[in-house]
């Protein structure tokens, strides 16, 4: 599960995949939970120095002390009706606007924490199996293979301990 | 006025002292390439990358005919390869296969006019003293580029022979990326060679070497065309036929060279791969393009190990991959820069 959360992060999930996971993490609250850790760990790599922990339960708190706006009398029920529903469109696509922010935040981020904390992210640091291949078919033809003969192979060949 | 004299005087001297300082570190790359290939050794060395720490030991002797290369996992599934001739056979999991090879090509060494300028052009190469590695003396020298597109190396030659004992690839700031250190190791005489067969013996025989025993699979495809170009080979090992593809790339770091374009089979592929190899001397950056079929579960993605990147990517309906010791953004941004500009 962990290993499919981190995947989605680094982008390397196929849409239905992500899709179905997005779901799981929405109604699984374990799961949300990961998924909520393992952002965290990317921002307090990416800067230390300015940690949001609970993020979203502070946001909701806020959200929650914010003074409901009271339309005035007198207006007609169905102006009131109107103003309602387009404040409502207007906070779902801020909604939107925040999640696509986020999606893009995530996209970008990824190789980076892949290559900052190595342990949390087994499935983005190692070379699938199918690399190999790609590995190795350059491998013939690097400079460093001449330089170091063949001790560079054993890259092509590294096995990888979280492998199915 | 003689003052002025004096300090051309002066700044010259400096600069021809610069200058032979940078040849005498670019001398000792041409001993490092030809010691490798012409040094018998046998030891034992670490690989160290990302988190990881892997032990293996490597053979290498050589024959009047070619050299002989062998190199195993001491550390999890045993896993070999050997590399005779250009030839490379993998040995994972009791299956041998031939992963492909490379035509006699210009060795290192010969290449050293062209190379040797797009290194001094690229990096600043200096001489680091001298260290003691595995028990031998060995000079440090370190290769420092001049731009962020590619990595900080420091080798470790061995003062007598050239040999590189350990190597380090260093990041942007200066943390290891990876490095391969030698942590024994006998060089020259006393070098196990009984698993070589004789220069003379037919090299199907190969698959009789201890240990080595290259089985039917190899066998099959071809093996009998080590030192000819049977038909067969074309289709399995052959390391490919050159080509113009059409296909070029614009953002590639300044100094790296187009050294191949070829038209290849590839291990697991039904189609040959077309593939590009760049090079400023150190490094290499290989494109491989090949038709994006649509059944494949290859995504778009960045991979690391070690100093290695590897940058898939569908572009107009083909799949293109760059891979290279080279940081990863130097990987995609090369990706991003590939286009097909026509016969």
């Amino acid at each position: 599960m962990k290993q499919e959360i981190s995947a989605l992060m680094d982008g390397e999930l196929f849409e239905d995949e992500a899709e179905n996971l997005l779901d799981r993490v929405k109604r699984d609250s374990d799961t949300h939970k990961d998924w909520e850790a393992y952002h965290l760990i990317g921002d307090v790599l990416r800067q230390p120095e300015c940690i949001h922990r609970g993020l979203s339960a502070k946001v909701r708190e806020r959200m929650q002390d914010e003074p409901t706006v009271l339309a005035p009398r007198g207006r007609a029920v169905k102006q009131k009706m109107r103003t309602f529903a387009l404040s409502a469109a207007a906070s779902l696509v801020a909604v939107g606007v925040v999640a696509w922010m986020s999606l893009q935040v995530g996209h970008e981020a990824a190789p980076q924490m892949a290559m900052q904390q190595n342990n949390l992210h087994p499935a983005s640091v190692q070379i699938k199996s199918r690399s190999n291949d790609y590995l190795m078919a350059h491998q013939e033809f690097s400079p460093s293979t001449d330089m170091n003969g063949g001790a560079y192979y054993i890259r092509t060949v590294s096995y990888n301990p979280d492998e199915k | 006025m003689r003052l002025g004299v004096l300090l051309c005087g002066l700044l010259l001297a400096v600069a021809n002292v610069h200058a032979g300082e940078r040849q005498t570190s670019l001398d000792w790359l041409k001993i490092v390439a030809f010691a490798a290939h012409q040094t018998d050794y046998g030891g034992v060395f670490v690989y160290q990358y990302d988190n990881r720490v892997e032990t293996s030991r490597i053979t290498h002797v050589v024959e009047p005919d070619s050299e002989y290369e062998r190199l195993e996992s001491l550390d999890g599934p045993k896993r070999e390869v050997i590399r005779h001739h250009g030839q490379v056979w993998c040995h994972i999991n009791h299956k041998m296969v031939q992963v492909g090879s490379r035509q006699a090509r210009n060795r290192f060494p010969d290449l050293l006019p062209e190379q040797m300028s797009a290194l001094s052009e690229n990096y600043q190469v200096k001489e680091a003293g001298v260290e003691r590695v595995a028990g031998y003396n060995t000079q440090v020298i370190l290769f420092q580029p001049k731009d962020n597109l590619r990595y900080t190396r420091k080798i470790w030659a061995h003062t007598d022979t050239g040999l590189l004992l350990k190597t380090a690839v260093l990041g942007d700031k200066n943390q290891v990326v990876e490095q391969y250190a030698f942590t024994q190791v006998q060089i020259g005489a006393g070098v196990d060679r009984s698993w070589v067969k004789p220069a003379t013996a037919d090299v199907n025989s190969a698959s009789g070497k201890p240990g080595s025993g290259l089985p039917g699979a190899g066998r099959g495809q071809g093996t009998s065309g080590l030192h000819g170009s049977m038909p067969g080979m074309l289709e399995t090992g052959k390391g490919g036929t050159p080509i113009n593809s059409g296909w070029v790339a614009d953002a590639l770091p300044a100094g790296f060279k187009k050294t191949m374009e070829v038209e290849r089979p590839m291990h697991g592929k039904h189609a040959p791969v077309t593939q590009l190899v760049f090079s400023d001397g150190l490094s290499a950056i290989s494109i491989f393009i090949e038709p994006f079929d649509a059944d494949e579960d290859d995504a778009d993605g960045l991979t690391t190990r070690g100093a290695v990147n590897l940058y898939h990517k569908v572009v107009d309906k083909h799949l293109i991959t760059v891979v290279g010791e080279v940081p990863p953004r130097t990987v995609m941004q090369t990706l991003d820069s590939v286009r097909y500009n026509g016969k």
